[in-house]
């Protein structure tokens, strides 16, 4: 039976004009569901960000085109493609990039959970929720206790709390580190900085010790060195933020520095050089951290409300509260190392 | 009748403010005080041919300011790019803001609106990442395009401290990217091959032109005195402003870089001096805040849409224009 039959014997009207308008009538209909379809998909094209093809997409382009069709647009693509495989086209205000925290962070949990079997006690001091600044004794060359400490509240904190960890100037300046730790969600040590995620209700970690920490020898270790400025202590008082003291054991013996050489490190703009026994002997072997077994302990938090506004701008009470800060921490190291049978075991 | 003057109306933003203020106050209440001449097209403006540059211009400008009863100065003639001729752009910058000033005050003169950069705070890793008003501005010491407007805000702000009758507002805009701008900036944007420090990534600042101008329209609404940041709504990183525009990047080591960069300045190859790396290795991010609270002004796009504007406006067969701007991020 052919089509334009059957489609006539169903028809309502038997009259000649109307017949022959019908398949008109439909055809002009089809076109203009199919008008609309190009429309819609026209608005969307046009409403998308632009598309980057996926990694291994242009990846193949270039290896199936044998390399004849390599030109500056497709190497712009590729590039394009590589960058956009590890970052998100959208930053946070600080520069919290989350497409790259999320790529790093199987090597941190790594370490957190195999390499360095990191334990976390006293969670609960944390807040649930409102502004709270926790603050840390530094050490280990590179500041891994950082990414531990932040990953100890993400895993252990009921309320899954994001710390943001102050860093160092000195980190905010070294290539590859400073955009990396930027992404990665930490900001630069500076009270503005500070004040505005705790304004906002958020978690602070910072290390008053800085640099005199993190390049501590490794006769010197744990033993905490003097708690900067008071500026932490400045910064809790301003936004009635609670200081939370926090010990980390086992940090000190990832990178031990049994020497220093600064003036290798000073012309390339680190404050210090050490010489551990890995590095610079073994060459990149030497940045490979010892797996030494890690304690995180958070303390009873110190409060800061109800000191007035002038608060800030009495040394004597800043100085009171940044040694009770430092008391407790070398407190509780203390007590952790009396305790501690093996460097590598715990 | 009250005018309204401007200074630099042949420069971009200048020429943008200057069809905006033709438009809302109409051709009669502007006046032009440039060495060009205003577009034949905006009928009614009054021109008066000034060099800032010239010793005499302080005593020109106040005759021009009483004979026409000007009461709102608008002051953009600023060089947006560096310039070879660094004698030539701080005569302009530095002496020229000096001259207007000055003239200003005698005249009388009741409100005037200077145009600054944000790049005045100069880029450093110890910034803070939101710059407010508040902070000290110290430009990087290798990029002296950028002192004279510096110098430009002291002469303005020492003026209004000395003339409290005479409000002064000065205005740092973030660096200008969207259609129809041209800076070296956007000059970036048109190359092929873009070298880039290698291992930074630092925050970037892009303002639209349309918030640019109605930043300036916020502020002679208000009258407001001081500084104000007119920033973007958000920040973008370097490496996603390049490869949403698809260049190819090639990474330099920075010592190497910045010879690199002040030899091919001084060919006459580059858009910038090597001092400009410092401000595409470290974040010299500014805060909107004070603009917000105080003037009302909250800019209508971010960096990323201001980038993606220019990318259409300039690249319309790679980048289909979007129709409306909010359909840009969605």
């Amino acid at each position: 039976m052919s089509g334009p039959l059957s489609r006539s014997g169903r028809a309502p009207s038997p009259r000649r004009g109307s017949r022959a308008a019908r398949p008109h009538d439909r055809e002009v209909a089809r076109l203009e569901r199919e008008l609309q379809r190009v429309r819609d998909e026209l608005r969307q094209a046009r409403s998308a960000p632009p598309r980057h093809d996926g990694l291994l997409v242009s990846l193949a382009r270039v290896v199936q085109s044998g390399f004849r069709g390599l030109s500056w647009e497709s190497l712009a693509r590729l590039q394009a493609a590589l960058y956009f495989a590890w970052h998100a086209e959208d930053v946070d205000e600080f520069g919290h990039d989350p497409v790259f925290a999320d790529t790093i962070a199987p090597f941190f949990e790594f370490l957190y959970s195999t390499w360095w079997r990191v334990e976390a006690d006293g969670i609960q001091n944390l807040p649930d929720q409102g502004p709270a600044l926790v603050v840390a004794n530094h050490s280990g060359v590179l500041p891994y206790d950082g990414a531990m400490i932040k990953l100890a509240i993400r895993h252990q904190h009921p309320a899954r709390r994001e710390c943001r960890m102050l860093m160092l100037d000195m980190f905010a300046l070294l290539p590859f580190l400073a955009p990396a730790l930027t992404k990665h969600g930490e900001i630069r040590a500076n009270p503005d900085n500070a004040e505005r995620v705790l304004a906002s209700g958020g978690l602070v970690g910072v290390f008053p010790e800085g640099i005199k920490g993190v390049g501590k020898r490794f006769k010197d270790r744990y033993r905490l060195a003097r708690f900067g400025r008071g500026g932490f202590v400045r910064i809790a008082l301003r936004t009635g933020a609670p200081i939370i003291p926090c010990a980390v054991v086992g940090a000190e013996e990832i990178h031990p520095i049994i020497a220093r050489a600064d003036w290798i490190g000073r012309p390339l703009g680190f404050p210090y050089f050490p010489l551990t026994p890995t590095f610079p002997w073994l060459g990149p072997l030497g940045f490979v951290p010892l797996p030494s077994k890690w304690s995180i302990e958070f303390a009873d938090p110190i409060p800061t409300e109800g000191y007035g506004e002038e608060a800030a701008d009495d040394p004597i009470l800043v100085n009171r509260i940044s040694e009770e800060t430092r008391r407790t921490i070398q407190k509780i190291i203390d007590g952790r190392l009396a305790r501690r049978r093996s460097v590598w075991f715990g | 009748m009250a005018r309204l003057a401007i200074t630099g109306a042949s420069s971009f933003i200048g020429a943008r403010l200057l069809r905006r203020l033709v438009e809302a106050r109409g051709a009669e209440a502007v006046l032009v005080l440039d060495v060009a001449p205003p577009p034949s097209a905006l009928h009614g403006v009054h021109y008066h041919q000034v060099d800032l540059t010239l010793p005499e211009a302080d005593r020109r400008l106040l005759e021009i300011l009483r004979d026409e009863e000007v009461d709102t100065v608008v002051h953009t003639a600023f060089f947006t790019d560096p310039r070879r001729d660094a004698a030539y752009s701080h005569e302009l910058e530095s002496i020229g803001t000096l001259n207007l000033m000055a003239a200003c005050a005698s005249a009388g003169v009741a409100h005037v609106v200077q145009r600054s950069f944000t790049a005045v705070y100069g880029a450093r890793g110890q910034n803070p990442n939101f710059l407010t008003e508040e902070h000290t501005p110290r430009p990087n010491e290798r990029f002296w395009w950028i002192k004279d407007k510096l110098e430009a805000e002291v002469h303005a702000l020492a003026f209004a401290r000395r003339y409290p009758r005479m409000a002064v507002t000065v205005l740092r805009l973030a660096p200008l990217i969207g259609p129809g701008v041209y800076t070296f900036y956007t000059r970036i944007f048109a190359k092929r091959v873009v070298s880039v420090v290698m291992g930074y990534d630092p925050l970037l600042q892009f303002l639209h032109p349309d918030d640019a101008v109605a930043g300036f329209d916020a502020v002679l609404a208000r009258r407001a005195q001081g500084i104000f940041n007119v920033v973007p709504r958000r920040a973008m990183t370097l490496l996603t402003a390049l490869h949403l525009a698809e260049k190819v990047t090639v990474p330099v080591p920075h010592p190497l870089a910045s010879a690199l960069a002040d030899a091919l300045w001084s060919a006459g190859l580059s858009d910038a001096p090597g001092g400009f790396l410092d401000y595409v290795r470290f974040l010299f991010v500014a805060d909107g805040a004070k603009a917000r609270r105080e003037l009302g002004f909250e800019a209508r796009y971010d960096s990323r849409e201001a980038l993606m504007q220019y990318l259409r406006y300039r690249y319309p067969q790679r980048y289909p224009p979007a129709t409306r701007p909010e359909e840009a991020t969605a």
